[in-house]
């Protein structure tokens, strides 16, 4: 028993030691010009991407398919007539057969000079095509399928072509612009929004019903709950959630197009990261996170859990990943800036799009999320595994009565709970016995810096400030960070007790200390946690 | 911890960290063969006593604060005397933080794990007939503590540092002391007798006795 008891112990310490394989491949491809926007579509081995812009010159838009294992470029198809920017989601419609005909697997392509095209996904080909109105802008919104046609969100309506020849089974004018005027299919019919706040309701037989919701524009399709639709309005300052036509909440500017799991919606603006959750009686905001994105947002499942990602629309760039409630990392890659568009998903691969026009697609080597801290979660496991197989040792050897098991297994089971309390427990109590300080708001620092992290250095009696920086977890790595945005020389030390800072622009001195909130923290850089806005202070001792 | 506040102690250049460790070494050399001894059967144990306590202290650097070295270094302290204790000190410092990471702590580490050895001389954990006793390596484990943590926590006082604020650092690590002490107390019963094994494994059972009476401490 008591080898055992040594085996598991020792498989406790070495485990950390051991990498756990999470190997991955990747491979990018820049386009020569335009962003990426929407949603990269992986279907079967291929992935599908568009690219948008204004375009000027020679440039104009292209969808393009690459093999996901090689990045091998299959086929591309460039529109010479859109110019504007291409904001609809490509579509895929798997093979099937209908009232209008049958017809074989479908790219389904929304253009902004109001072209639909459906292609062939092996090659490209144009199998139909057909023209919707325009009003300076023709197709912005997402289409879906309903059956044997596609439901397109027009520039002034919204129309149905059947998948087998796009020939036009209903065409409906609101008379209202719309831009990126996504559709839903209801029970009823199709339900879409416009510049200019309205919702409006079609039914299959084509008839139109409208709703006023207020000043604003409404450019997402709406949501259906069972509470009724929820919208997220755009107004000329901040944004309002509705509900069954009642506001429930006040949000921030620039909405970005909100998605929905189960009992749950996600929404973003300039502002904020927001959870709402419906619940018996109604749907109210439930968390919200200090972020900023504007446009689409993906939702990835993950065994029973889901990650929500959202594109920061900063000029860091990178990606946010949420769980129901609260932000669990960013996620970076080399080529970060601006973004707008959801990643793509696939069992084993992932894709990534900005404003860089630079396509990331990562393939993994097992279904696992990609960089999910496992190492840390299987480590947690087989710590609270041994705690648990410790106590029953322990107290089988108490009934026992044998004195030397007792110290030798109590030993191990007391170090054990110890290893698991002791770390945390102590940054609580030295977070509840540090003095509270205060900061004051400088007025010169822009107002659009408030509400976010600021970072404060005082280098050489010279100051320098930076605010309005995507939320860091902890002081090192918003020094990190901020250094980065400022131009600012650092050196870092990792050392006995810690990320230890050396040195500002190569500026020794006596040392460095940093307040956070004014309050000097009780333990170092690396495991000083920050709020949202939270004012991060470096001086010289 | 308090790297917040710039109490990290100098920061050494990498000669001046060469040059220290170096030292050291020597210091560690000379310790090892000063006197000539007669009879070696502590080198080949105190070296094994290094290699094992640095790979563990590396292998265990990610739980804070638990480290086989320090029960290890009171029973090379208790059995073979202060000299070859501070040897184990220096040794098993300079080896494991040739990986962990040297610096200015390093040399009060140091000092840290060679007065536990130290007194480990005086306050022994084998009776007086070079058993290894369980009871006096358990209280080996409560008071190496405070004498280890107050040493190495020497490290991060610079100039202006009042000995209150010297007295919440300290306090600040009260809970990692504890858990320095249920390390030793764990390393102690799971492995005490293990190292009492390794530790005469080159003596002639009829012989322990008599050597460690006859055993002279050069410092």
């Amino acid at each position: 028993m008591m080898r055992i008891a040594a085996f598991l112990v020792l498989t406790l310490f070495i485990l950390p030691a051991v990498q756990a394989s999470s190997e991955s491949s990747s491979w990018t491809h820049e386009f020569e010009s335009g962003y990426i926007t929407t949603k990269p579509l992986f279907v079967g081995d291929d992935v599908f991407v568009r690219t948008s812009g204004f375009w000027t010159g020679d440039d104009r838009p292209i969808v393009a398919a690459f093999d996901v294992e090689t990045s091998n470029e299959i086929w591309t198809y460039t529109s010479q007539t859109s110019l504007q920017f291409d904001m609809s989601p490509l579509l895929f419609a798997n093979n099937g057969a209908g009232d209008c005909g049958q017809w074989d697997d479908l790219l389904i392509v929304g253009w902004a000079d109001g072209k639909i095209t459906a292609h062939s996904p092996t090659n490209g080909s144009v199998i139909w095509e057909n023209q919707t109105e325009v009003d300076v802008i023709g197709i912005s919104g997402k289409m879906v399928l309903d059956k044997d046609r596609v439901i397109v969100p027009t520039r002034t309506g919204i129309s149905s072509f059947c998948l087998a020849d796009g020939s036009e089974l209903m065409d409906v004018d609101t008379g209202n612009i719309g831009w990126r005027n996504g559709v839903t299919i209801t029970h009823a019919g199709y339900v879409f929004g416009d510049e200019l706040g309205y919702i409006h309701e079609v039914n299959r037989n084509g008839s139109i019903s409208t709703i006023f919701l207020g000043d604003g524009k409404i450019r997402h399709p709406p949501i259906e709950t069972r509470h009724g639709l929820l919208v997220h309005l755009q107004r000329s300052q901040g944004s309002t959630i509705f509900l069954n036509g009642t506001a429930i909440a006040q949000l921030g500017p620039s909405p970005a197009i909100p998605v929905h799991h189960e009992n749950r919606i996600y929404a973003a603006t300039s502002e904020e990261w927001v959870s709402i959750l419906c619940d018996d009686q109604t749907c109210a905001v439930d968390s919200t996170v200090s972020f900023r994105s504007n446009g689409e947002m993906g939702i990835r499942v993950v065994d029973s859990d889901i990650e929500l990602w959202a594109p920061s629309n900063t000029p860091n760039g990178g990606w946010g990943v949420f769980n129901q409630t609260a932000m669990i990392r960013m996620e970076t890659t080399e080529f970060d800036t601006y973004g707008t568009s959801a990643p793509g998903f696939s069992n084993m691969n992932l894709a990534l799009g900005n404003d860089a026009g630079i396509l990331l697609v990562k393939h993994y080597a097992s279904y696992e999320s990609p960089p999910q801290p496992s190492d840390a979660n299987i480590l947690g496991i087989v710590h609270y595994g041994a705690i648990l197989v410790f106590f029953l040792l322990l107290c089988f050897s108490i009934t026992l009565q044998n004195p030397k098991q007792i110290a030798k297994l109590g030993s191990a089971f007391i170090l054990l709970v110890a290893i698991a309390v002791v770390p945390e427990l102590s940054v609580k109590l030295a977070e509840n016995s540090a003095t509270q300080g205060e900061v004051e708001w400088d007025d010169d620092w822009p107002d659009e810096w408030k509400g976010t992290q600021v970072m404060v250095f005082e280098i050489d009696g010279q100051e320098h400030a930076i605010g309005g920086l995507m939320p860091q977890t902890t002081v090192y790595e918003l020094t990190t960070l901020a250094c980065k945005e400022l131009g600012i020389t650092t050196q870092i030390e990792q050392q006995y007790l810690g990320a230890y800072l050396v040195s500002f622009n190569g500026s020794i001195g006596d040392g460095w200390e940093f307040t956070v909130d004014g309050t000097r923290s009780p333990v170092g850089m690396s495991d000083a946690q920050l709020k949202d806005d939270s004012i991060v202070e470096w001086r010289p001792v | 911890m308090l790297s917040a506040i710039g109490t990290h102690g100098p920061t050494l250049s990498p000669l001046a960290m060469g040059a220290l460790n170096a030292i050291l070494f020597l210091v560690a050399v000379w310790l090892l063969v000063k006197p000539h001894a007669k009879s070696e059967s502590w080198l080949w144990p105190l070296f094994l006593f290094v290699g094992l306590a640095s790979v563990a202290r590396i292998a265990m650097g990610f739980i804070p604060n638990v480290m086989p070295v320090t029960i290890m270094a009171i029973m090379i302290g208790s059995k073979f005397g202060v000299q070859r204790g501070v040897a184990f000190a220096i040794l098993v410092t300079l080896a494991s933080n040739a990986v962990l990471g040297h610096g200015w702590w390093s040399l009060f580490q140091i000092i840290g794990w060679s007065s536990v050895a130290a007194m480990a001389s005086i306050l022994r954990v084998h009776d007086s007939e070079g058993q290894l006793s369980m009871n006096r390596l358990a209280f080996a484990s409560l008071w190496s503590v405070p004498i280890f943590t107050i040493i190495v926590s020497l490290s991060i006082v610079v100039p202006g540092m009042s000995l209150l604020e010297f007295g919440l650092y300290l306090a600040n690590g009260l809970l990692f002391d504890v858990l320095h002490f249920l390390g030793n107390i764990f390393f102690a019963m799971w492995f005490g007798h293990s190292f009492e094994r390794l530790l005469t494994m080159n003596e002639p059972h009829h012989q322990l006795a008599q050597q460690e009476r006859e055993h002279v401490s050069t410092l």
